[in-house]
């Protein structure tokens, strides 16, 4: 459980995060939704860490990440997988070099167990056979995946991940939803996505948080963001011609 | 002159991150020697090349230079080796790994932190500063003084082939020249200049690449500003150095 209080940010005088307060829960996937620009992508980098916040507090299952120092946020850092926007997969290493790197740095295991390890994760996010290949020669879904695995190597009890399924399509999107959402109750993790995509958050959002302009707008489950009375939460998950022709239907 | 002060100051925590210690030697070992072959061993054949050439000229301009007929004829020998020595190798050598390092390291480490690599060694708690540099400043201040010693070997058969080929000095005067009094003190002083050199280079072009932000058009511009700044400083501290030592 990943708990923030009073939370601000800015860039330049320029609020980004705006006095948020939310509870991220463990073994359910937390969506956080929100238009392009709104702080989605600032307020996981200051959950993690790299952003510095202005104020406010970030407690991990009770451990306050905002007061430690290097070392200790070093070692919490061990028990987070990230998966960012752009995949930031290191571009000199193979596909299993990049998912064994964290291994490699943090267990002392011999090579064939760091091997099965990474065999099982590709495997796991439906990747097989693209061990030796350098990551420019994978496509944009497949490099999404291989993320993934690199992210859940070291299985760990955070997991965040920043757009999961944009510039995919549907299909290899929803699978990429329901991957991270088995991964999230079988090993009942904390995991935190964002999206701006409403078809994942119906698919994957036990508890959807809005934030709009940086503030937090509307907390609730997919069901109810449907049948919300909240204007600006309506506007954005009703966006499209077709959805608010469906809905008045 | 503020922005020059906050620079300064990053440049010292990033050095203080730089020399933290390691997460894993083992790793850093085996990086540090793909390190070694990338800038080191990598650099030898244009080392050889500047060397060669540069050795060959300076020694037919020295014979240019002296035609007192007063002055025997192997100082142009003596000469030769103390300029390389003294001078050309280590800074021509540091000018040209600044040119072919520097900027490799430069927009090596810029694309990692516009690509958000290094965000995500970060997030993975590894110290991503000491991750990417410690490695490459150790295996460039190991190489950089061999590769100077190098083209110092290589200057002076640069010489000695003019002299044998060319109407130049006769090649039995060169070889004595080349031996004639010799300091071996000057060569420790070259390749300590080359080590200074060295740590510049990385730090800099580290530096510069580690605090991009932006696009592919801020990587190639900040590694074009980590050259520039990097032939800056070791001009400098060639003068620094050689003041300090040899006076
Ligand atoms: N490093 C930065 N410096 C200054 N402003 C920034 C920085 N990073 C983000 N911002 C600003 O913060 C705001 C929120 O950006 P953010 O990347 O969080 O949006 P987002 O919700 O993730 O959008 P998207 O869905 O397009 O990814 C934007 O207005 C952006 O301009
Ligand atoms: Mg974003």
């Amino acid at each position: 459980m990943i708990t923030l209080k009073n939370l601000y940010k800015k860039f330049d005088d320029q609020y980004v995060l705006n006095d948020l307060n939310m509870t991220l829960e463990k073994g359910k996937c937390n969506v956080v939704i929100g238009q392009s620009g709104s702080g989605k992508t600032v307020l996981m980098k200051s959950i993690v860490g790299l952003l510095e916040i202005d104020s406010g507090e970030i407690l991990y299952d009770e451990r306050n990440f905002t007061r430690m120092g290097k070392k200790e946020r070093q070692l919490l850092r061990k028990e987070m997988g990230m998966l960012f926007q752009g995949g930031a997969l290191f571009d000199s290493l193979t596909v299993e070099e990049n998912v064994m790197f964290p291994l490699n740095m943090f267990t002392s295991d011999n090579y064939s167990s760091k091997l099965k390890r990474v065999d099982f994760c590709l495997e796991r996010v439906g990747l097989r056979g693209v061990n030796q290949l350098m990551t420019a020669e994978l496509s944009g879904g497949m490099r999404k995946r291989a993320a993934i695995a690199r992210a859940i190597a070291l299985s760990p009890r955070y997991l965040f991940c920043d757009e999961p399924n944009s510039g995919l399509d549907p299909r290899t999107a929803i699978r990429i939803d329901n991957l991270i959402s088995e991964i999230t109750r079988e090993y009942d993790i904390t995991t935190l996505v964002n999206s701006h995509d409403m078809n994942s958050v119906l698919e994957i959002g036990d508890k959807v948080i809005y934030i709009y302009q940086g503030c937090q707008c509307w907390e609730g489950t997919k069901e109810e963001v449907l049948h919300t009375d909240n204007e600006a939460l309506n506007n954005f998950v009703f966006a499209t011609r077709m959805a608010q022709q469906i809905k008045d239907i | 002159m503020l922005k020059a002060l906050s620079n300064i100051g990053r440049y010292l925590v990033m050095l203080r991150a730089v020399f933290s210690k390691p997460e894993k030697f083992s790793i850093y070992y085996r990086q540090t020697i793909r390190e070694m072959e990338d800038h080191g061993l990598g650099s030898i054949g244009i080392v050889a090349i500047v060397s060669f050439f540069v050795g060959a000229a300076i020694t037919i301009q020295t014979d240019f230079n002296i035609e007192n007929p007063l002055l025997p004829r192997y100082i142009i020998g003596v000469t030769v080796r103390d300029s390389l020595l003294l001078e050309f190798s280590s800074t021509m050598v540091g000018l040209v790994i600044a040119g072919k390092s520097g900027s490799s390291i430069a927009s090596q480490i810029g694309m990692m932190r516009v690509t958000e690599q290094i965000d995500a060694l970060e997030v993975m708690g590894i110290n991503a500063a000491a991750y990417l540099m410690q490695p490459k400043l150790i295996a460039l201040v190991i190489f950089l003084p061999i590769l100077c010693a190098l083209s110092v070997a290589l200057g002076l058969l640069g010489g000695y082939l003019v002299c044998l080929v060319g109407d130049v000095v006769p090649v039995s005067d060169y070889i004595y020249g080349i031996q004639y009094v010799f300091y071996p003190y000057y060569l420790a002083y070259a390749m300590l200049k080359s080590a200074v050199y060295a740590f510049i280079i990385t730090t800099v072009a580290g530096y510069y690449g580690y605090h991009v932000s932006g696009g592919a058009l801020e990587v190639g511009r900040s590694s074009t500003q980590a050259f520039v700044l990097n032939c800056i400083l070791i001009l400098m501290a060639n003068l620094v150095i050689t003041n300090l030592i040899l006076h």
